[in-house]
């Protein structure tokens, strides 16, 4: 029984560890939150439905909505963001956007779905479940973890490994310098969109497919677990996020099987509150980013 | 004109709470301290004056006294942790405050009614007394901005070391900043549960802290007109939008983003420092220089 809550908890924490991603990598370029992160997830979830409705098999669908993620994730930086990057004081502004965003995001999508909450029909992937040391585990499951360790490896090899990475640090760090350095760091921002998008995409399509639930509002829970996330595995620590988002999967199975599920959100932010009092870097965030340091 | 009040007067009393959540939000941010604690505050606001007075009898104006202690109280223990921290990180420490608040009320079903929250509440806010809560609130701030406790806020948002080093106790400052928002927030937020008869945690989530920072951000962040201009927008935007019908979220999301990609102080803030250009022209003695400064901007 606690083997098997962990085990759950593990993999809803993969999923959002992939949502968690695409945020921390945006804040931690930027500094910026961005708001609409949780739309772009929804729209995920939606765009792949609605493929798998039209009759297009699902792995099609998946990869679609991955695209289509990323591309709209893109669409966004430029219409609420770029601007305020030119003007300077976005920490405020961006706010405000992202939430434009969000809100036509969300319209559109309630307007299609006739704010009905949808699901993919029953058989869209194989229902089949492996059992061993008494747990079980579907195939879902094992997919969507085998999918997440790859995607965060790719990431991280990406960013650490790759002259694209090392211009995404570079601008994250400072942008002015690496632009006299030759990097462009409007393409960096698109690159870091359509990246945090593509995931996002991906994770609502999974979640929509574990839950059985795809509605206009799915991504509003996703984008406050996000902050907890970003917070108590540290300010663009990529591996930080994963075993942030890992651990509040558990946690938050458990709870919900011992304690309840009001109780478990409670725990949560309290979690988050105490992680910001004692290690505000996170747990493997760098001092660079130290969150009591001085304002930019 | 009074006809007009009495087809929209539920508008203008909700207008007229938005704006008093808007200044509590406000004082926060023109101190520099980045917080969207204030639907926290407000849901406690609310909580303390329904229970009061549903499960207690006590009177009125005791419940919103002790709604007001409670917010002070909160928002001042609440300052400590929040003085270690900065800029978005406040943001999501607060942020966590108003769940771990919510998930709490839902939690102690006895004591607060849980998701269906407190229902039966008197009605005993009008128009009248909102229109003077909002009066004294901008007077108290009005009268706040004309001391030094004012320019030390100005101060703070604009650059906390460079006070420190004039002498600023800056803790105590970004505190008593904090605990007049908490002060603000907790009334007004007694004050909405005394007007629409019914509250639940629901009505203090997610989107009562969009909605208190869009005001502000709207608005403006540092002048008194700015949290009535951002209600008056949030107020006005949904009614334009009628004929929309289904819509409405597009024109509401795109007026958003136009607003603040081209005028990012806020409507009210640009307002007043363009009428403080005008003005300053006027006078008599103009000078060529400052005619020639001055006609750039203001033109």
């Amino acid at each position: 029984m606690l083997l098997q809550q962990i085990l759950n908890g593990t993999v809803s924490g993969a999923i959002y560890a992939l949502f968690a991603l695409g945020f921390t990598l945006i804040f931690g370029v930027q500094k910026l939150l961005n708001l609409a992160h949780g739309a772009i997830f929804m729209a995920g979830a939606f765009i792949a439905y609605y493929a798998t409705a039209q009759g297009l098999p699902f792995w099609f669908a998946l990869l679609l909505a991955t695209i289509a993620t990323g591309t709209i994730s893109v669409v966004v930086d430029f219409v609420a963001f770029r601007q305020l990057r030119k003007a300077g004081h976005a920490e405020f502004a961006a706010i405000v956007t992202s939430i434009g965003v969000d809100l036509i995001l969300m319209n559109i999508a309630q307007q299609v779905s006739n704010t009905k909450v949808l699901s993919f029909p029953f058989g869209t992937f194989p229902v089949k479940f492996f059992s061993f040391w008494g747990m079980r585990i579907s195939l879902l499951q094992l997919t969507i973890l085998g999918l997440v360790l790859f995607l965060v490896l790719a990431l991280a090899y990406y960013i650490n490994r790759t002259s694209f990475g090392r211009q995404v640090r570079a601008v994250s760090s400072n942008e002015h310098a690496s632009a006299l350095l030759g990097v462009s760091a409007s393409a960096v921002y698109r690159q870091t969109f359509f990246i945090a998008g593509a995931l996002a995409g991906l994770a609502g399509v999974l979640i929509g497919l574990s839950f059985n639930s795809i509605h206009f509002m799915m991504g509003e829970p996703f984008l406050l677990q996000a902050f907890v996330v970003v917070v108590i595995g540290g300010l663009g620590s990529l591996q930080g996020a994963v075993v942030a988002a890992i651990l509040i999967g558990i946690v938050q199975s458990l709870t919900i099987a011992y304690l309840s599920s009001e109780l478990s959100t409670a725990i949560i932010f309290a979690l988050l509150f105490v992680t910001l009092l004692f290690f505000p870097n996170g747990l493997f965030g760098r001092a660079s980013n130290y969150a009591g340091g001085s304002r930019r | 004109m009074m006809s007009f009040y009495y087809s929209y007067q539920p508008l203008i009393d909700f207008f007229l709470i938005a704006v008093g959540l808007g200044y509590s939000q406000q004082l926060a941010l023109r101190a520099g301290v980045f917080s969207i604690a204030t639907a926290g505050f407000s849901a406690l606001g609310a909580y303390a004056t329904a229970i009061l007075v549903t499960r207690y009898g006590a009177p009125v104006p005791l419940a919103i006294l002790v709604s007001a202690v409670v917010g002070m109280a909160v928002s001042y223990v609440l300052s400590v942790p929040l003085a270690r921290l900065r800029g978005a990180f406040q943001a999501i420490a607060t942020l966590a405050f108003v769940q771990v608040v919510i998930a709490l009320l839902l939690y102690f079903e006895g004591f607060t009614g849980g998701a269906i929250g407190i229902s039966g509440i008197p009605r005993v806010m009008n128009t009248g007394w909102l229109l003077l809560a909002v009066l004294v609130t901008i007077y108290v701030i009005w009268s706040i901005n004309r001391t030094s406790v004012g320019r030390v806020f100005n101060a703070l948002r604009q650059d906390d070391s460079v006070a420190a080093s004039l002498g600023v106790p800056i803790k105590s400052y970004y505190a008593l900043a904090f605990v007049l928002s908490g002060l603000i927030g907790a009334v007004f937020g007694a004050l909405r549960s005394l007007y629409v008869f019914n509250i639940e945690p629901v009505d203090f989530g997610f989107h009562a802290m969009v909605a208190s920072l869009t005001v502000v951000v709207l608005g403006g962040r540092n002048t008194l007109l700015g949290p009535i201009a951002g209600a008056l927008i949030m107020a006005i935007l949904p009614e334009l939008a009628r004929p929309l019908a289904e819509n409405r979220g597009i024109l509401n999301g795109v007026i958003l983003i136009l607003v603040i990609t081209f005028l990012p102080n806020g409507v009210g803030d640009e307002l007043v420092y363009w009428l403080r250009r005008r003005l300053r022209r006027t006078p008599k003695t103009m000078s060529k220089r400052e005619e020639g400064t001055d006609v750039v901007a203001a033109d």
